[in-house]
């Protein structure tokens, strides 16, 4: 679904990512750990063209799309949903708009059917009743599940998430990380995700990469992490123990 | 010292280089559907709402201050005043009016558009409009663009208007020039033109300052240091390229004289 092959990217005279070559296959669930500053989110917003390679090619859904243009990559868009960072809700939205927003660019649904579907997507993060809410009325947790809901009203076909559960409490964080394994395993959405949970990643992913000084240096399923006798490994797996 | 020359100049290249593909990619867009017309009129509220008495006070103060200095220098050199109310109207729908009313729309629309689309591109709204398909050129510059040609020639004609009147009140208190007079006066300075040239300046000014504040609005660098230094930039070079541009289009309007 998803296909690096040395992927490069720098920033200035600053390599970020040197040289990265890993698949993400279809309905497959995995978790990118790595240091601060590794260049994890990097790699997520060249999936969609937020960010361009240096060098490398990058194949989403078969299709080489490392020297795409910007228009190009609105239908690469229309497949991935990505949680950003950031909430980044809209301010002068509400609630509601700031979710419906995607299903009226990008889908021919009428009204009653989007009211449906931005209801049931506030739903699975359980969230009720914020619908006429501004998001400046929300706690940085509830904009954080709103921004989630907002990607997953339009269904995509893949999903990217940078650092869904950082700022929510241990509850929340479960519930969406029972979302991401129930979303990948009932609808076969394929999911790559960046995080610090480790916990998480070794409950739900199919696969680890952990990422240092822009390069893998290691990756497997997470009893074959477990196993690892790679020091980086080992310091994130000390969390857990 | 060669090298910080350098790199100015390669950054300097860059900027403007970047700047005229956001003017490309703006016009482009401003003809292609959805238009946007209620976020145009919201723009156009919020340009003319924020600027519109600030710009009426100051080029009150700047028409009395002309009146007031040229009869004052006028009288010790030429020892009359009876050409101050013509020369201060042409001052005035030349250059005064427009300029005046477009710097000060620099620093609090242009300021505004600049901290707004920064806090956007900081706060990743820029890539989240993006990942929902919006075009963040079609959806945050061209309503913008838009909005502030028309608020800029509204303003200059406004600010154009108040001038005179002021200049025309001052002059019959301090100079004792009768309205009758003062008109009479300028009719022969100065000709319906005049005031259309500066509504076509006010309309170029207005569409410089919402293209240099998105430009770096949308390069912001992250953090609170990253939107105030795109704020500041986009005053800099907004009242810079006022300033310049408004040579360049006296001197081509000259040619129309």
């Amino acid at each position: 679904m998803i296909e690096f092959v040395n992927f490069k990217k720098n920033f200035g005279n600053k390599e970020i990512l040197k040289g990265l070559t890993f698949k993400v296959n279809k309905g497959e669930i995995v978790f990118i750990l790595g240091m601060s500053g590794t260049g994890k989110s990097v790699l997520l917003k060249n999936i969609v063209g937020l960010m361009r390679p240096t060098s490398g090619q990058l194949f989403v859904a078969g299709e080489d799309i490392s020297g795409f243009k910007e228009s190009q990559y609105y239908e690469v868009r229309k497949k991935c949903g990505m949680v950003l960072q950031s909430p980044a809700l809209f301010e002068s939205f509400t609630v509601f708009e700031n979710i419906a927003f995607g299903l009226r660019r990008n889908s021919s649904f009428d009204e009653a059917e989007i009211d449906r579907r931005v209801k049931e997507s506030l739903r699975l993060v359980q969230l009720k009743g914020v619908e006429h809410k501004w998001p400046q009325e929300l706690s940085f947790g509830m904009q954080k599940r709103v921004s989630l809901a907002r990607t997953l009203a339009v269904v995509p076909k893949i999903l990217l998430f940078d650092e869904p559960t950082t700022g929510l409490d241990p509850v929340t964080t479960n519930v969406i990380n029972k979302l991401i394994f129930d979303l990948s395993r009932e609808l076969n959405t394929t999911s790559v995700v960046v995080s610090h949970d480790i916990s998480c990643a070794l409950d739900i992913a199919d696969r680890i990469i952990v990422l240092d000084g822009g390069q893998i240096v290691a990756q497997g399923s997470p009893k074959e992490l477990v196993k690892s006798t790679i020091p980086l490994v080992k310091d994130f797996l000390m969390e857990v123990r | 010292m060669v090298a910080a020359t350098g790199r100015f100049l390669i950054h300097s290249y860059n900027t403007s280089l970047g700047f005229w593909f956001l003017l490309y990619q703006t016009i482009n867009k401003i003809f292609t559907r959805p238009f946007r017309v209620k976020e145009i009129i919201k723009q156009l509220h919020f340009v003319l709402n924020e600027s519109a008495p600030i710009v009426a006070f100051c080029v009150c103060s700047a028409a009395a201050v002309t009146i007031v200095e040229s009869s004052f220098h006028m009288k010790i050199v030429v020892k009359n005043d009876s050409l101050v109310p013509g020369f201060a109207a042409l001052l005035i729908l030349r250059e005064l009016g427009v300029v005046v009313a477009l710097l000060l729309v620099t620093s609090r629309v242009g300021a505004g558009i600049a901290a707004e689309v920064g806090t956007m591109k900081v706060t990743e709204q820029i890539d989240a409009f993006k990942m929902l398909g919006m075009d963040p050129v079609k959806y945050i510059v061209v309503p913008r663009f838009i909005a502030c040609i028309l608020g800029g020639a509204v303003l200059s004609l406004i600010a154009n208007l108040i001038c005179l009147y002021v200049a025309m009140l001052v002059s019959q208190i301090k100079l004792g020039y009768s309205a009758g007079l003062f008109l009479t006066s300028i009719r022969g300075f100065v000709e319906m033109q005049d005031l259309c040239f500066s509504c076509i300046k006010g309309a170029v000014f207005g569409g410089v300052i919402p293209l240099v504040s998105c430009y770096f609005g949308l390069r912001c660098q992250a953090g609170p240091e990253g939107v105030g230094r795109a704020t500041t930039n986009s005053v800099v070079v907004s009242s810079v390229a006022i300033i310049g541009l408004d040579f360049l289009l006296s001197w081509v309007f000259t040619n129309f004289y």
